[in-house]
């Protein structure tokens, strides 16, 4: 072979567009460091707390070897798998290709990351055309082997229809920027067609009460520990059980309904603590760009929208740490209603008067947390954090696996290489004694309790608490009395397949604590660098938000997102009921759809109950009155703040090119409108009972609209997200 | 984008202005993604590798000595960011070692035969590959190699003529195989 030819190949070999996002994050973290290598200068600390070496967990998931998938026993989607796995299995034989088990397991199949981008358009049409074709090819034979029942055989044509369909639609030119990267895996045909299935299983079936677990406990345990077990080959269905349930991984959630349209004339008020969790989004964008659907219960809209930042008014003195913002538009999901829109944002400490910070690090070694998304990321993650701590503040290690154990006494953040040295040694294996290590660390806190200072405890865990007490409620108390000794605490969360958001939610709620979900260093970054002051210096805590509707100028209000954050009416004014914590410079935002008196009403008016026909009162000029209440850090009573909701429209929503807008009112900020946007792709997620026919391309030019500065490109991420879950949506076409 | 305004700008960031610092990567995340990607053959890859690359940079970049153009000195960062990882990844996983080969273009318009001369250049030791990108892909001279791969002129000069040696084997097996088959 000549030079010139080695040459030719070598220059002619394409190299892809640039990924802007991707440069974004490069970027980020790439200042993030240099700004930690100046810190380092300035303090002669030579290396060590580089970032070098600590990983994404991105690439690392995405090749995961096929061979180690596992089967999981459990309900009927499972066993269709089974079956499936035979069909293809048989399949490979006759071609006589046998490097491939095409063992994906629904679970499993959230493993596999899909790089959305790289699906250049050419070479995703060519793949997919041959994924149809195979298709095609083959469905006969694959319907004679699936007709092991009745019912399974219905339901597998509709699962093969839907990326049947989906494949030609790849297929069409105009369809160049299809992210899904499925099509372009360069996997043979049978393992893409498993995956397709799988992820069309994912969503055809209705989320059922089954996600909870339909695992034994010991199987947990058994996976839980070791990555790579495998589970022996599966040929045979399970009985099917009578409803169709499914398992959809290990990743446990509360699970709770959307807040229904409450009628004013019956329930007046509506009440609710604040939730500056962000944790929702991080792991719903996880498993969006993994290419699948989250499951209804893992989207929280609020955490949706509190994930970002928004510039609202800050309050006048600092004797009130925040005020709020109210704002009334026409609502883009139903014509007719009314948005009031609710934004708070907490005044910020500036560095210089921050106070002084008493850390536990509460973390997890065991076994499950042996992932390079979950030990590495979390090693990483916190040196981070050490960068943006004072020399003063203290640190201390404590890490749960088969025991508890104290792996660094409180140590100043000056002695930075002394915490960095400790991080490293830290090894993942064993059992998770969760409540023991919390116990401990709590222990740990108050020993080194400083009355000038925030004491924390930051608990770094994927929530898989299996020995010792294991039951929520349990530790729900146990970190409730310990709430009342002034110790704050925040939950990080990491991995997945595992992950037991319940677990977190619960402590985080109940022990004065924040939850947020680390899924990438970027991640990490946001969090604890670019709002370590909110993340570690609260501004207020226990804050209430209750509105009182007026009867006479509004008709039903549904409150969007904070299902899980309910408080009864009398909560509010009772300052033992424990709520929300908000961090300095936190934003938090709550949205209620109303429907004014005489507008579109969803519920239909009672013949029976005395017409309300009063006489027109002063208020009438108002929609409600909304009321918040808060104590100062380290107070036990709380203020309360107030203030009217009037009944006009004081910004106007987004409104598209097509429509005709006349300006009856200022432009919403940028803000409001990308907060709505963020609202709306939360409630589609949730199964759009609430959206109207507001679509996913209306959330795009709504949100593209509001992108604003967007300095950090979260919310050009939030647009990409939008996109790719239209794609994911649009593959199976019955939505349940 | 004069060499000149790179070293202005590696002066500043070395000084600590962490404007000039970002001006300079975003300047060239391209060019890092591209070796990058020409290295591993596959975006998500090249993307970590052009991230811990960036990161990495942050603290290198005293280190840079004004030598050599700004780029060439990219290059042995990228590529050594690179090697490091798929040593520290096989620490972790031995499974994935053969996953780590080249995998080419995923376009159909290049041809088999380039594909598949891709695919070798992919399976060649890591420094081999180095070589032929570092002086086919990117037309350097030896001497620039050498300097990129931290070893000497003539074990560059070696580094080639032992990957043409499997490259030629590799051809004239393939031209076997056609004659036969």
């Amino acid at each position: 072979m000549d030079e010139g030819q080695l040459k030719k190949i070598l220059n002619d070999a394409p190299v892809p567009p640039v990924d802007e996002n991707a440069q974004k994050i490069a970027v980020n973290l790439a200042l993030a460091e240099f700004a930690a290598a100046q810190a380092d200068e300035r303090n002669n600390i030579s290396q060590g707390s580089s970032l070098w070496g600590r990983l994404t967990g991105r690439s690392h998931m995405k090749r995961r070897d096929p061979m180690k998938k596992k089967i999981v026993y459990g309900g009927m989607a499972t066993a269709m798998v089974a079956v499936l796995a035979v069909g293809v299995t048989f399949q490979q034989g006759l071609m006589g290709t046998t490097s491939m088990t095409p063992q994906a397991s629904i679970n499993q199949m959230q493993f596999i990351e899909f790089d959305r981008s790289q699906t250049a358009g050419a070479s995703a049409r060519v793949e997919s055309d041959q994924l149809a074709a195979a298709m095609h090819g083959r469905a006969s034979e694959q319907q004679v082997i699936a007709s092991v029942d009745e019912k399974p055989l219905e339901r597998w044509r509709k699962i093969q229809d839907a990326p049947r369909q989906a494949a030609n639609e790849a297929s069409a030119p105009q369809r160049a920027d299809v992210p899904d990267a499925r099509l372009a895996l360069p996997e043979s045909v049978p393992v893409q067609e498993m995956e397709m299935a799988d992820a069309a299983m994912n969503r055809a079936a209705p989320v059922a009460p089954a996600m909870k677990m339909a695992m034994t406990e010991e199987k947990r345990k058994a996976e839980g520990v070791v990555g790579s077990y495998t589970a022996p080959y599966v040929v045979q269905p399970e009985p099917m059980p009578q409803d169709l349930h499914k398992d959809v991984g290990r990743d446990k959630f509360e699970d709770f309904e959307e807040n229904p349209i409450k009628l004013v004339q019956q329930e007046p008020v509506s009440t609710f603590s604040i939730d500056v969790d962000t944790s929702s989004y991080a792991f719903l964008r996880k498993q969006i760009n993994a290419g699948v659907l989250p499951q209804k219960d893992a989207v929280r809209v609020e955490e949706m929208i509190n994930y970002f930042d928004y510039d609202y008014a800050l309050p006048d003195d600092k004797a009130q740490p925040f005020k709020p913002s109210v704002t009334v538009l026409d609502s883009p999901w139903h014509e007719g209603r009314k948005l009031v829109h609710i934004g708070i944002k907490g005044y910020d400490i500036p560095k210089t008067e921050s106070p002084r910070s008493n850390l536990v690090f509460l973390l997890d070694t065991s076994g499950s947390m042996n992932e390079p998304d979950k030990l590495p990321l979390l090693i990483s993650s916190l040196k981070l954090l050490l960068d943006s701590l004072k020399p003063d503040d203290t640190v201390a290690i404590v890490t749960y696996a088969g025991s508890a154990g104290t792996v660094l006494e409180p140590t100043k953040a000056a002695e930075k290489a002394k915490i960095i040295a400790a991080l490293e040694n830290l090894n993942a294996g064993g059992s998770t004694a969760g409540a023991e290590g919390i116990r401990q660390a709590y222990t740990l806190a108050e020993a080194g309790f400083d009355k000038e200072a925030v004491n924390r405890v930051i608990l770094a865990t994927d929530g898989d608490f299996n020995v010792g007490i294991t039951n929520p409620e349990e530790l729900q108390d146990f970190v409730e009395r310990k709430r009342e000794s002034g110790i704050f605490l925040s939950v990080f969360g990491f991995g997945q397949g595992n992950y037991n958001d319940q677990m977190m939610q619960a402590l985080a709620q109940n022990g004065n604590g924040v939850a947020a979900y680390i899924d990438t260093l970027n991640e990490a970054r946001k969090v604890l660098v670019e709002e370590s002051s909110s993340t570690l210096f609260p501004i207020a805590k226990d804050v209430k938000i209750q509105v009182e509707f007026n009867p006479t100028t509004v008709a039903e209000y549904r409150l969007v997102g904070y299902e899980t954050r309910k408080l009864n009416r009398e909560d509010f004014n009772n300052d033992k009921v424990d709520a929300g914590d908000i961090g300095a410079g936190h934003t938090v935002t709550a949205i209620y759809e109303i429907t004014p008196v005489g507008g579109p009403l969803a519920v239909d008016g009672s013949r029976y109950a005395a017409k309300s026909e009063a006489s027109v009162k002063p208020e009438s000029g108002e929609y409600g009155f909304l009321k918040l209440r808060y104590k100062l850090p380290d107070q036990d009573t709380s203020k309360l703040i107030e203030t009217p909701i009037i009944a006009q429209d004081t910004a106007q929503t987004y409104c598209g090119p097509a429509q005709d807008c006349e300006p009856s009112a200022p432009y919403a900020s940028d803000d409001v409108r990308f907060s709505i946007a963020v609202a709306s792709f939360g409630q589609m997620l949730k199964g759009s009972k609430y959206t109207g026919k507001m679509s996913y391309d209306d959330m795009i030019a709504m949100a593209q609209d509001a992108k604003a500065s967007d300095e950090f490109g979260y919310r050009a991420e939030f647009i990409n997200l939008v996109r790719l879950a239209k794609t994911a949506a649009a593959l199976p076409a019955n939505r349940p | 984008m004069s060499a000149e305004c790179d070293s202005e700008l590696v002066k500043k960031a070395t000084g600590g202005d962490a404007r000039a610092f970002e001006a300079l990567v975003n300047r060239h995340y391209a060019t890092m993604f591209k070796m990058a990607f020409k290295w591993c053959g596959n975006r998500a890859d090249a993307e970590d590798i052009t991230q811990n690359a960036c990161i990495k940079l942050a603290r290198a970049l005293k280190t840079y000595e004004h030598k050599a153009a700004f780029t060439t000195w990219l290059y042995r960062l990228v590529i050594n960011t690179a090697i490091d990882m798929k040593r520290h990844e096989k620490r972790h996983d031995h499974a994935q070692a053969e996953m780590d080969e080249m995998q080419g273009s995923d376009s159909p318009e290049a041809s088999l035969y380039a594909k598949e001369i891709l695919k070798e250049i992919g399976r060649l030791p890591e420094k081999e590959k180095t070589a032929i990108l570092l002086v086919f892909g990117e037309g350097m001279n030896h001497a620039e190699a050498a300097y990129v791969m931290e070893v000497k002129e003539s074990t560059v000069s070696w580094y080639i003529h032992e990957a043409r040696k499997k490259l030629d084997q590799f051809n004239s097996h393939q031209n076997k195989e056609r004659h036969h088959g």
